[in-house]
């Protein structure tokens, strides 16, 4: 399978290139990034390290960033696809366990914390997870165990079909409300996410939830 | 400094200017109300707005002339109605306007924004695309 990694990024100059070796170590994949405006150098980082790089010219959000990403993946024939965080908190080696479950034959594969490790999370934003967990069951009927996680591998075939128009923090909700609705193959396999200091500074706060149903209630 | 419970009568106050001094404020509000609806009319001839909004803004002034011209109207209509006050009435109606309103405006922003960021994406693809394209010769 010609498969083709994703990566948002806004303002991650620092890290950007650190991300793009550690793919580039693990395999021959192609890795587009998509700078969703960034005010600092991180199109000229990725550029240097290698890999395709589109820009927004304004900061849209990770949603819109990742629809780029996606129009390009679709637009160059690749058979797969996998997303990937541009803040250096996901695992590189994952990479390959996606697409293996992948070939067995779903549309989708997600990546979950809480089928596998999670050091240092703090319990509140524990909570906020667990809050969004509910009520993703409850809005999009999928039993999963983690709904915000970037982590995911898709079939092109399957990416196609998919509608993805919110910006924000409110398209990973979307995403799966696409699955839902178009009854995918999904599955999740287990994922380890670093919380390091860089990725907990950055990363969204605990508001996050209440924006999510903000935006999807003024749709 | 002490504020006397009733005010002293004013041995030159009569009814006659009491009529006098409310028929100028009236005249004032509505000199008000002429002015801008002169420039709501300029606005429309400069196609700043459109016929509708003119409209729309005219029938609000117009009405906000007509209490000027008739306060009671409001205590009239809020009897109709079943509300208290005139002024009640007005500003129950106001608040309903204000919140339909700014509903309204949510949407059009919202709309705005997926405009954006379509137009955003786009872009970005193109550039690479066309940068893509000039590599290769």
């Amino acid at each position: 399978m010609k498969s083709i990694i994703i990566i948002p990024a806004y303002n991650e100059a620092g890290k950007i290139g650190e991300v793009i070796s550690g793919i580039n170590a693990i395999g021959n994949l192609d890795i587009v990034v998509i700078d969703d405006g960034s005010t600092d150098a991180t199109a000229e980082s990725a550029t240097v390290a290698g890999a395709w790089v589109l820009r927004h010219r304004l900061n849209r959000g990770q949603g819109a960033a990742l629809h780029t990403g996606i129009d390009l993946a679709l637009s160059r024939g690749f058979d797969a696809a996998v997303f990937f965080d541009a803040d250096g908190q996901m695992e590189p080696n994952e990479i390959n366990l996606l697409l293996n479950k992948l070939n067995e034959g779903y549309d989708v594969v997600l990546g979950s914390r809480n089928l596998g490790l999670a050091p240092n999370m703090p319990l509140s934003r524990r909570l906020v997870k667990w809050l969004a967990l509910i009520f993703t069951r409850w809005t999009t009927g999928l039993k999963i165990t983690d709904t915000h996680m970037g982590f995911q591998a898709w079939r092109t075939a399957a990416l196609r079909r998919i509608n993805l128009d919110q910006d924000r923090m409110a398209h990973a909700s979307q995403i799966l409300s696409e699955i839902a609705r178009l009854k995918l193959k999904y599955v999740e396999v287990p994922v380890t996410i670093k919380y390091t200091d860089y990725s907990l500074r950055k990363g969204q706060d605990n508001l996050g939830l209440f924006s999510i149903l903000w935006d999807l209630l003024i749709k | 400094m002490a504020i006397p419970f009733s005010l002293p009568r004013d041995p030159h106050a009569s009814l006659g200017m009491t009529l006098y001094k409310h028929m100028l404020i009236q005249l004032f509000l509505l000199l008000i109300i002429a002015i801008i609806a002169l420039r709501l009319y300029a606005k429309l001839r400069a196609r700043e707005i459109n016929g509708r909004q003119f409209l729309l803004w005219l029938i609000i002034w117009l009405a906000a002339a007509l209490v000027v011209i008739w306060p009671d109207i409001t205590v009239w209509i809020a009897n109709r109605v079943g509300v208290g006050r005139g002024s009640d009435l007005v500003i129950y109606l106001a608040i309903i306007f204000l919140f339909y309103t700014i509903f309204r405006l949510l949407l059009r922003l919202e709309k705005m924004e997926k405009n954006l960021t379509e137009l955003v994406r786009q872009e970005a693809l193109k550039n690479f695309n066309d940068q893509n394209d000039q590599d290769d010769k």
